[in-house]
């Protein structure tokens, strides 16, 4: 017989004592401690996040401003020979109005005065004249847009020299601050003055419609296969496996595909949007694939039932109920799939969308370029000019990544079923 | 016939037949049911309609596609054949240009000619190219109206015409699926064959073990095989996205998952979780530019403060503290699903028995959730180590292997973009490597995605 076990008398704890206290004391600090490094977790990415968007803002909000001088342009007595009656497009071309323009500034505020102003200032005089012929008999104040150099010291970053040709344009009271439109109308271009998003604007356009036109159909057709129709074989797993690695390759293999694939072997045309749009598009079909299946698998099985039941076919099932039942969430998806590849830059430096393009593409086949590598290549900029326009740009990105994933919550808002 | 008139035709033709074959097939199935046969009448005129129009757009197109691709060859012999052309050169690249300058000038792309010969083509190439054009134009559209018709014929109540659409949408819906196939494949073979062609020329133990890479030098031909040595991009890769990064975004983001989920009132988490999401979203060539212009030199700056040697302002550091906070919302979304995953009942327990809840947290939520957690930080591993722009903009193009976070140190990525930017000769070994390096890339994130899965999808069994 086994003697049983004695168990030691065991007093119960006494919570009141210094010892007890103490310890319950260092565990609630810890309790404390943990909950206030949770909060300084949340606090210091939000912190990130604030000072990224405000440092944009504080850089970009300036590039949307331009600085402008008024010059007292006097007409007649200026070296211009153009006969008012008789303004063509090549008179105007032939008039050296550059020249005529170097001339007239420094006339007017002195002569070192030439280089205050922006080298493409002449096309002001030009298309003033252009407006109306008539101002060629008279002596005319025009706003001139300033020069880098001049730009940049009246939003105190300029180097001395220009600092002092400011104040004393300010004092004058010769110089103001205009709203920069050709920054929202021009393209790229080698004088920070001169430079706009116009270009890479369209250029952006015309990417993502070739990336939804290929995108969306196909993403929307397999998800439909997966989900409603895939029998479960070896070509199916084959089809899951690859769209699920698709998702999670790097975007810059893309690139490297579409070099190799679209350029190399296909011999399409480099920069094109055209190829930008399929390369965004392989990257972008996973995404929506998989934003469709759950949309798709969100709708009841008693819908299809119920329709099978009152005898349509299974291909009337999907397109007559459960698509249009999906879509809102297709749809969000696909809003979601395309803000990350309007974001997207790696893929497309690598087949050949860096060049520097001066002009608006006019078509999907014709060199172009997009926001982001615009910004990419502004930032490689030597000019300090440059700085502002880059932010300025990203407010730009930023503001349509927002619109496009606001539309998203909206639309998942207000078009989301429960069942 | 230039091509979108061809195009605009074949879609009136196709309307036409939709019309027609709906209306045709409504007039036989009312006759049908008036004659009391209701039985007799199978599909909806709607679908017989699309069957018509699919018999006269779809072999049509298809001629038309292979058509677009075999004119330009045939054009070209007979442009070859015409006695103008009797007069090119022999070789081969001079023949060409004057050839293609003939042909935009043809089709009015180019207004005039450099090369006196490719003047004297212009006029066999419109020739060809209105002959060939107006060949296949004429030939689709017999093709067009040969498929309609017989189709057409077949219009009848009790043909099952929406067995055979259906038949069609299906074989689309696959085709469109096996493109993810395609494409996956297409990477795979692009991938290794530009690696092949490079590792006929460098050999992998060098590429793979060597620890000297300037590709530029052997480009310029006075290198040698040591200037393939990627340890120090794999190095540069692994301390910037699988080191520095994490060691922001492990803390940071469990951290946040654990607040939100845990301590913050359903207010605060309704508000920051989207807010802390919105790190992810930013492009990430905002995050590189935000890298080089703010972060690099204000940690060069503290660098030389304090007294380091070799800081450079593109320093690894500046790139991996802002790919980190890019990261933050993987980690802790995917934090987030593996703590709320752990039943409810361990959690309680815990709580029971007098632990305070950062006991409960750190003693048995996070042990418990720990595969997760470990799955979700293999997978942001595997995001930082692919990131491009970040690294690009912000670290440097120095191929060092150092422990040193402020000294600058380039990565995969950064020498891929790096390679394969400026000018471009598809057999050199400088522009190949990129192709190497991208199969690396392209295996080790694929690896990491699949441990991180599996890893992932073993615990979520654990608790069902």
């Amino acid at each position: 017989m086994s003697a049983t076990p004695t168990v030691p008398k065991r007093l119960p704890t006494d919570w009141k004592s210094d010892a007890m206290r103490k310890r319950i004391a260092r565990r609630y600090a810890a309790e404390r401690r943990f909950k206030l490094a949770g909060l300084l977790a949340v606090g210091l990415s939000a912190a990130f996040l604030a000072f990224l968007l405000f440092s944009m803002l504080g850089n970009g909000l300036r590039g949307f401003t331009r600085t402008e001088i008024a010059v007292q342009v006097d007409f007649p007595a200026s070296p211009l020979l153009l006969d008012p009656n008789a303004i063509t497009d090549q008179a105007l071309a032939n008039a050296n109005l550059p020249m005529v323009t170097g001339a007239v500034v420094k006339k007017a505020l002195g002569a070192d005065a030439e280089e205050w102003v922006s080298p493409t200032a002449w096309t002001v005089l030009r298309d003033r004249i252009k407006a109306d012929p008539r101002i060629l008999g008279r002596i005319e104040t025009i706003k001139l847009p300033a020069s880098t150099a001049i730009d940049l010291a009246a939003k105190s970053q300029g180097s001395p020299d220009a600092e002092a040709a400011v104040n004393r344009l300010s004092k004058a009271r010769l110089i103001s601050t205009g709203f920069n439109w050709g920054f929202l109308t021009l393209s790229d271009g080698t004088d920070p003055t001169q430079v706009g998003i116009w270009g890479a604007f369209k250029g952006t356009l015309l990417t993502m419609l070739v990336t939804l036109a290929l995108s969306f159909p196909v993403g929307v057709a397999t998800a439909v296969y997966l989900e409603e129709y895939a029998r479960k074989n070896w070509m199916t797993d084959v089809i899951e496996v690859s769209i699920n690695n698709l998702a999670a390759v790097p975007s810059i293999i893309f690139g490297l595909l579409g070099l190799s694939i679209f350029l190399n072997v296909l011999h399409l045309p480099r920069s094109a949007s055209l190829v930008g749009g399929m390369t965004l598009a392989l990257m972008t079909m996973p995404v929506i694939v998989i934003a469709g299946r759950n949309a798709i698998k969100s709708v009841p099985p008693s819908i299809r039932d119920a329709a099978l039941g009152v005898g349509a076919s299974p291909v009337q099932v999907v397109f007559h109920h459960v698509l249009p039942l999906a879509l809102p969430g297709i749809l969000t998806g696909t809003i979601i799939g395309m803000a990350r590849a309007l974001g997207e830059t790696a893929p497309l430096l690598m087949i050949g969308m860096r060049a520097f393009i001066a002009t608006p593409p006019g078509g999907i086949t014709d060199p172009a370029t997009v926001l982001p590598v615009q910004i990419f290549l502004w930032s490689d900029e030597v000019s300090k000019g440059f700085v502002e326009k880059t932010s300025a740009a990203i407010i730009v990105l930023l503001v349509f990544l927002l619109a496009m994933n606001g539309l998203a919550i909206y639309l998942r808002n207000k078009f989301e079923r429960r069942w | 016939m230039t091509g979108p008139a061809i195009l605009l035709l074949l879609a009136g033709l196709g309307a036409i037949a939709w019309v027609s074959a709906r209306a045709r097939a409504m007039r036989l199935q009312t006759a049908a049911r008036a004659s009391g046969r209701r039985d007799a009448v199978h599909s909806l005129p709607g679908y017989h309609g699309w069957y018509v129009a699919l018999w006269t757009l779809v072999p049509a197109g298809i001629f038309l596609a292979v058509w677009a691709n075999v004119a330009p060859g045939l054009v070209t012999e007979s442009v070859l054949s015409s006695p103008a052309a009797q007069s090119l050169p022999a070789d081969d690249f001079s023949r060409s240009a004057i050839l293609g300058e003939a042909r935009a000038i043809a089709v009015g792309a180019q207004a005039g000619a450099f090369n006196p010969l490719s003047q004297g083509l212009v006029e066999p190439y419109k020739d060809a190219i209105g002959k060939y054009g107006m060949a296949g134009a004429t030939l689709a559209i017999v093709l067009a109206f040969a498929g309609g018709a017989y189709a057409f014929t077949r219009v009848r109540p009790d043909f099952r015409t929406r067995t055979r659409v259906e038949r069609l949408v299906m074989a689309t819906l696959l085709i469109a699926s096996l493109l993810a196939i395609i494409t996956t494949l297409g990477i795979v073979a692009s991938l290794l064959w530009e690696s092949f062609r490079f590792f006929s020329m460098v050999s992998p133990i060098d590429f793979l073990f060597g620890i000297k890479w300037s590709p530029q030098s052997a480009a310029l031909g006075y290198g040698n095989d040591d200037a393939f040595g990627a340890v120090p991009l794999f190095w540069g890769t692994i301390f910037i996205g699988a080191i520095i990064a994490m060691i922001v975004a492990i803390p940071l983001g469990l951290m946040s998952a654990i607040y939100l989920t845990q301590y913050a009132s359903p207010t605060v988490r309704k508000w920051m979780k989207p807010t802390l999401e919105m790190l992810a979203g930013v492009p990430t060539v905002v995050y590189g530019y935000f890298a080089a212009l703010t972060i690099a030199p204000a940690l060069r700056d503290f660098a030389v403060k304090i007294g380091i040697h070799g800081a450079s302002s593109e320093s690894a550091l500046a790139a991996g503290l802002v790919m980190g906070v890019m990261i933050i919302p993987f980690v802790s979304s995917m934090a987030d699903d593996s703590i709320a995953a752990v039943p409810q009942s361990m959690r309680d327990g815990s709580l029971a028995m007098g632990a305070t809840t950062s006991e409960t947290i750190s003693r048995v939520l996070i042990p418990a959730a720990l595969p997760g957690v470990v799955g979700g930080v293999l997978l942001a591993v595997s995001r930082a180590i692919g990131e491009t722009m970040i690294v690009v903009m912000a670290a440097g193009l120095a191929a060092n292997l150092t422990l040193n976070p402020f000294a600058s140190v380039t990565t995969v990525t950064t020498q891929i973009v790096q390679l394969l930017t400026g000018d471009q000769e598809f057999d050199s070994a400088k522009t190949l490597a990129a192709f190497a390096l991208g199969l690396v890339l392209f295996i080790v994130t694929l690896l990491l995605n699949i441990v991180a899965l599996r890893v992932v999808k073993k615990y979520r069994e654990a608790y069902e």
